[in-house]
């Protein structure tokens, strides 16, 4: 009976790949599940041995995950991508000299593209915070621009946008326009604007946080 | 007044329903993983019951793609959130039964699929009306909505 279901336990395993154990290990205890599923398997109550097997081996793989503290890491992984996610872009954004696809984010960060969608969209709270953030080498801005770029988009947001870059002198203005909407990098617009790319980087943020001030205070009204 | 949750999401409430189609093609089933994921975390499910649903919700889609010329089809899934449960149903339309049947082969990995969602939802069937294949299931909620 055992080995006749060695193929249920394996594929089994398999459904449960991508959580950051091997298959080795997953099916070893799938393979042990089904075991014990013999030894408590009762014919007479005329249950599908398959199907009872099924269900022991499948609990046997999640408990294995939560005593694997799976749910606490795996919480923690989405964040730790996100947060790797932003370094990644910038620095492909850098050599592309383009906004990088998911494809070329999931194979920076060794993930696949799921998990990068998963984790922009788990993400998505850590804007506010991410845009707060000062700019460091650390903490690309080029990075959060993107993410300011998203989190204005709705017709609402943009009404509250446009007067507080009303507010910014000409040069910021200028600044943020090259970046978001011509799409220059960080590099490219220090060389227009004769400045080092920290600089320009430092200009960002600065006019960014106002930006935030005067939304904030705008929003609040 | 409604909170957003930690990921800055929206809840979805009782009676809220989304529906997701998209072409019957085994590597789009990741949309219908993605979106069961958006979906889990928005009415409150934990993360194992998220992770129990993504698995799920890819056996469903097994489910109605079994035995059918499913390319030229549509998968529909509908998503219906209500105070106790999560509903999921998945529809294959515009697809032709496979030639030659759906063969012990397709049997099996019915009923393995069948298994699996034994296993991980509260309840779930496969029903073929009106000329489509239409596979559901029920995830019942640990707690109150979110």
């Amino acid at each position: 009976m055992i080995t006749d279901n060695l193929g249920l336990a394996q594929q089994l395993a398999r459904r449960f790949l991508h959580r950051g154990e091997p298959l080795e290990d997953l099916v070893q205890v799938a393979s042990i599940a089904l075991v014990k599923s013999v030894d408590r398997f009762d014919p007479g109550r005329g249950v599908d041995f398959a199907a009872f097997a099924t269900s022991t081996i499948i609990g046997e793989l999640k408990r294995h995950f939560r005593d694997k503290g799976w749910a606490v890491r795996a919480s923690r992984r989405v964040q730790e991508l996100y947060l790797e996610l932003g370094h990644a872009t910038a620095t492909l954004i850098q050599e592309l000299g383009r906004s990088p696809t998911v494809a070329e984010l999931a194979r920076a960060t060794g993930s696949t593209e799921e998990a990068v969608i998963e984790a922009i969209e788990a993400g998505q709270g850590y804007r506010a915070t991410s845009i707060d953030a000062s700019e460091n080498e650390d903490d690309p801005l080029s990075y959060r621009l993107g993410r300011l770029d998203a989190h204005y988009d709705s017709v609402e947001e943009r009404a509250l946008l446009a007067p507080a870059l009303a507010m910014l002198p000409p040069r910021e203005r200028s600044i943020l326009r090259m970046r978001f909407v011509q799409g220059l990098t960080q590099s490219e617009i220090a060389g227009a604007i004769g400045v080092s790319q920290m600089h320009v980087s430092r200009l960002l943020a600065a006019s960014l946080e106002e930006l935030r001030h005067h939304i904030d205070g705008r929003a609040g009204d | 007044m409604i909170e957003p949750d930690v990921a800055g999401a929206d809840p979805l409430g009782d009676g809220d329903r989304i529906v997701l189609t998209f072409p019957a093609r085994g590597d789009l089933v990741v949309l219908a993983r993605l979106v069961a994921s958006a979906i889990s975390t928005r009415v409150g499910f934990d993360i194992e019951e998220l992770e129990d649903l993504r698995l799920a919700v890819g056996e469903l889609c097994l489910l109605a793609l079994q035995g059918s010329d499913a390319w030229h089809g549509d998968l529909r899934l509908e998503f219906t959130v209500s105070a106790e449960a999560l509903d999921i149903s998945c529809t294959l339309g515009g697809a032709a039964p496979a030639l030659g049947g759906r063969g012990d082969e397709g049997a099996e990995a019915d009923q393995l699929s069948e298994q699996i969602l034994a296993a991980l939802v509260d309840a779930h069937g496969r029903v073929e009306e009106d000329g489509s294949v239409r596979a559901w299931l029920l995830k019942r909620r640990k707690g109150p909505l979110a």
